[in-house]
């Protein structure tokens, strides 16, 4: 009863409350409990700005153990009537995308429509932008994109806010205040290491500079357009005298290591890392981590993921969804379930730290065998969005004259 | 100069003179003209207008200033000078490796497998061609092992697969079967008979090449070659994959301005598409100066 | 232009037979290098793809045990089909009635054929994807209009490579004369056409139904934006492209595929009769 009252209010109302309750995740234990099964959500076909989480017994899996509120299951009607959901960039070897696309199959009957896996951030906002008046299934509901995307994508009005049940949880720094956009999951910078080639294996940023490596250490991407890559620049500047503020030592060392000889143009695959053409690849420990379990079970040379001892970085990734979404409740259901516990642990299976992380922990919702599982990242920083913007316009522009088209 | 003339047809009576110059036949070309106007140029209009935006959405012809940037120059440079290369040596030897299976006296089921061969090798570009070459000439690749353990070790005598030259020579894969694709039906309509004749007066094979085969084939050869360039120009997986976009091609650089991770100008990759328009239509002006040379030859 | 000639007569028979000897020996030599140059970075493929251990062919048997891959292989068939057929249906009439009546307008046509060089296939798909999601043009939101939309798009791909392919098989036949004779003979233009023109062409039509159906079967990005997701591109694609051995395994498949395609094309192709050679180059 008290939960429809709340609703009711008007929004500023609401809005100053849910600031001032930032606090303790108890009280917000003890909101949830108080909540469960009264409210309800109007309409979830309307964009609402600021809305109050839509169930508020959503610590559980949604739909799982009946204390789901109303609005829930509210949501998973409208989501069924709607029947699709279609997604984009979402390769199915990535956090472990792949089961968390079955689960939600599975568990809501709904269809999912994968559009390109190997899209890129800059090509999901496209989507959006080039599927404006259409309501086919070339048209995304949901996007992953890197962190600098959010509020741009926001700025140019391409996103419909929506605040999921467990958004206390979320980190301020990791998400808008609107609801626009908000972190899904984080990584750490890792060297992936093959040991059939590589007998002596690098521990830090120091050591890939050494003569033994030459032709050995390469990149996931180009830092002119991956993210991954980017924030490899960004994350060698840490280890060499840089800072969050200042990634140019970070170009230095790489312009070291190509003038050494020692990195590889190659864009570094797992096939290229398993035939020992790039033996030493920088990527996310996500990402590496799971290259070895494949690596493994093919019989492949055994891998070994490597994090950093300095320079340890972390890179964000955000998830929204498009104000022009064909299928809005269903993309609702979909942020409902990722950041419902069972879909953040989903996601803690394919390595990546859920953004809800601290959360789960704290609450002992993390198997234990998961947890020993994960990589160790202790000090990692992340760096906020400006400082994200400014050293990614460094790295961008100077990079052609760091590693010039004179490769060794 | 070789003019439009209406067919000689007894009894028919001569078209009448439009404003154009040549006659109302070019209204044969209209269904051409209207689906490459309908699923081409009007979809990729947008390509236009976004070049004479900045990221705010405001008009500026900054974009095309900024194209005369040493770094852009230098992506068009490159471009230019793999896609040529590749062209000529790609046309060279697809030409060889065509007129060996249609006139070399070879089974007729070398020539069948080498047609439907380049079918496919024709579209073998991309990843998996870079994979391939990778695991093929890489620094460990197979056969770079196989040369180390006979001594000759091909990365210690300047070969390298991540240059300029290394991309070339991946390019040609996909040019070679290209060219004999293109150029089969021109050696088939070599006739024998000529051959047979030009023997027959006494000329040697090289002067029955120059003289009569050659000139016959050429203005075939000039425009296979100009496919073979855009071909190469408008290639960008291959490159991208092998060397991670540190030669730098149009291509590429148009990609991580439109597609990347990492916010960027649309409006110039737009604008370089368009340097990429106006490349294409001088290759096509000198290509076209070049065919009516040769088929003034033809015609005397 | 006999002069030259006249200067050289020599014996015609032993040297035409020595001749043809060296000619074969040449012939085989090159293309023994080109087949060496084909074949050898597809072994290195191949030995890749069989490093997987205990079961050297774990990475194939993956692919295959995916229900979803013939399917695939069968829908990007079929829509490269279709586009071969519109595709010549629009590139020989307008080839042949270039050279014809408007050679003026043939840098202009060619031109236009060669645009698709420069479009960047994203570009392409996002600029079809506003123009016909919104009324009265509305195909995107039907399968049917999705998958015309993803034809009109095939075609334009292949403008360059059709274009060319029959350009050149024009060039070697005597159009002016052909097209003469049998408006002598009372034909009409779609019978010259039918019965004259394309008949003459079939070395250049079958290329360049190879040049297209190997693009058709390729193509992803085009196919992924407009969701076809059951073309075989995509299929590909959702593989996982951070599989250790699992990519080479796949470009062989796909490799070997569509040369059986292109093989079941020839064999369609192919002439019933002699073929006869109506005329060469002036």
């Amino acid at each position: 009863m008290r939960c429809n009252l709340k609703l009711e209010n008007p929004p500023l109302t609401r809005n100053h409350r849910l600031f001032r309750t930032v606090a303790p995740t108890a009280v917000l234990a003890m909101l949830f409990a108080a909540c469960s099964g009264g409210a309800s959500s109007p309409a979830a076909s309307q964009p609402p700005a600021s809305q109050a989480p839509a169930s508020q017994g959503a610590s559980q899996a949604p739909g799982g153990s009946g204390s789901g509120g109303a609005d829930l299951t509210k949501l998973i009607a409208d989501a069924k009537a709607e029947g699709t959901l279609t997604t984009i960039a979402l390769p199915h070897d990535w956090c472990n995308y792949g089961e968390a696309i079955d689960t939600f199959k599975s568990t809501y009957g709904l269809q999912v429509n994968e559009l390109d896996p190997n899209a890129g951030s800059g090509d999901e906002v496209e989507a959006i932008k080039a599927n404006k008046g259409s309501t086919g299934p070339q048209a995304p509901d949901v996007i992953d994109v890197g962190l600098s995307f959010g509020p741009s994508a926001k700025s140019e009005d391409l996103l419909m806010p929506y605040k999921v049940a467990t958004w206390e949880s979320i980190p301020t720094s990791a998400k808008d205040p609107d609801g626009a956009w908000y972190g899904d999951y984080y990584g750490v910078l890792s060297f992936e290491v093959n040991t059939a080639v590589i007998q002596n294996i690098p521990q830090d940023w120091a050591d890939l500079l050494k003569p033994e490596y030459k032709g050995k250490v390469a990149l996931a991407g180009d830092p002119r357009v991956s993210n991954q890559a980017i924030q490899a620049v960004y994350a060698a500047a840490l280890a060499n005298g840089g800072s969050l503020d200042n990634a140019q030592p970070g170009l230095d060392f790489f312009k070291k290591l190509n003038d050494s000889g020692n990195l590889v143009p190659v864009i570094a695959t797992a096939a290229t890392v398993a035939s020992g053409e790039t033996p030493i690849t920088i990527r996310w420990t996500y990402n590496a981590l799971s290259n070895r379990d494949t690596t493994a079970a093919s019989g492949g040379p055994k891998i070994e993921v490597v994090v950093p001892k300095s320079g340890r970085f972390a890179g964000v990734y955000v998830q929204a969804i498009s104000k022009y979404a064909p299928h809005p409740n269903a993309a609702k259901l979909w942020m409902e379930f990722l950041y419902s516990d069972e879909g953040q642990n989903i996601w803690l299976k394919g390595y990546c730290h859920p953004i809800r992380y601290e959360d789960l922990v704290k609450n002992n919702k993390v198997p234990q065998e998961q947890l020993s599982k994960l990589p160790d990242v202790t000090g990692a920083v992340f760096p906020s969005l400006d400082q994200l913007n400014t050293a990614s316009k460094l790295i961008t522009t100077k990079w052609n004259d760091t590693v010039g088209a004179d490769i060794k | 100069m070789a003019d439009a003339t209406t067919v000689r047809d007894r009894g028919a009576v001569t078209a009448p003179r439009s404003p154009f110059g040549f006659g109302w036949s070019w209204l044969g070309l209209v269904p051409f003209f209207l689906f490459s106007a309908a699923f081409m140029f009007l979809p990729v209009s947008f390509l236009v207008f976004g070049s004479l935006q900045d990221s705010a959405g405001s008009m500026t012809l900054q974009n095309y200033r900024d194209l005369s940037r040493p770094d852009i120059v230098n992506a068009f440079a490159n471009s230019i000078e793999i896609s040529a290369i590749t062209a000529i040596v790609g046309g060279l030897f697809g030409f060889l490796l065509a007129y060996a299976v249609i006139l070399g006296g070879l089974p007729s089921f070398f020539r069948t497998s080498l047609m439907t061969f380049s079918g496919v090798a024709s579209n073998f570009a991309g990843v998996p061609l870079a994979l391939a070459f990778i695991f093929t000439f890489g620094q460990l690749g197979i056969m770079t092992v196989l040369l180390r353990g006979i001594g000759l070790d091909p990365y210690q005598h300047g070969f390298s697969l991540y240059n300029k030259v290394g991309l070339e020579v991946v390019y040609l894969y996909f040019q070679f079967p290209l060219m004999v694709l293109i150029i089969a039906p021109a050696i088939d309509g070599l006739r024998r008979d000529w051959r047979e004749a030009a023997e027959n007066l006494g000329a040697s094979p090289r002067e029955y090449w120059r003289r009569v085969a050659l000139p016959i084939l050429m203005p075939s050869i000039l425009g296979a070659t100009i496919l073979l360039f855009g071909n190469a120009f408008g290639a960008q997986a291959t490159a991208f994959q092998l060397t991670g976009g540190t030669i730098p091609i149009v291509t590429n650089v148009i990609g991580a301005q439109i597609r990347g991770d990492v916010l960027h100008n649309p409006g110039l990759g737009y604008a370089m598409a368009m340097g990429m328009v106006v490349i294409m239509a001088i290759s096509i002006s000198i290509y076209t100066v070049l065919q009516r040379r040769s088929e003034r030859w033809l015609r005397s | 232009m006999r002069s030259w000639l006249q200067l050289r007569r020599r014996p015609v028979k032993g040297r035409t037979e020595r001749g043809r000897q060296r000619a074969r020996r040449w012939a085989s030599l090159v293309f023994l290098i080109g087949v060496l140059y084909f074949v050898v970075p597809l072994i290195g493929t191949f030995l890749h793809s069989i490093r997987t251990r205990p079961d050297i062919f774990l990475a194939y048997r993956q692919v295959f045990a995916d229900s979803k891959f013939l399917e695939g292989l069968r829908y990007s068939f079929v829509v490269g089909v279709i586009t071969i057929v519109v595709s010549l249906a629009i590139i020989v009439p307008t080839a042949y009635w270039v050279r014809l009546k408007v050679p003026r307008l043939r840098p202009v046509v060619e031109f236009v054929t060669l645009m698709p060089f420069v479009i960047p296939p994203v570009v392409l798909v996002f600029g079809l994807i506003r123009i016909y999601s919104a009324k009265p043009l509305a195909l995107t939101s039907t399968n049917f209009g999705s998958d015309l939309l993803l034809v009109a798009a095939y075609v334009v791909l292949s403008f360059p490579y059709m274009y060319r392919a029959v350009d050149v098989g024009l060039a070697s036949m005597d159009v002016r004369v052909l097209t003469e004779a049998a408006q002598s003979l009372g034909a009409g233009w779609s019978r010259i056409l039918l019965r004259v023109i394309f008949p003459n062409l079939r070395t250049s039509l079958l290329s360049g139904a190879f040049l297209t159906l190997a693009i058709v079967i390729g193509e992803y990005t085009i196919a992924n934006f407009l969701a076809r997701t059951q073309a075989f591109g995509p299929y590909l694609s959702l593989l996982g492209r951070n599989q250790p051995y699992q990519p080479a395994a796949v470009s062989l498949i796909s490799f070997g595929l569509t040369w059986l395609a292109m093989g079941m094309i020839a064999f369609l192709g192919r002439s019933s009769r002699q073929r006869v050679q109506v005329a060469g180059a002036r």
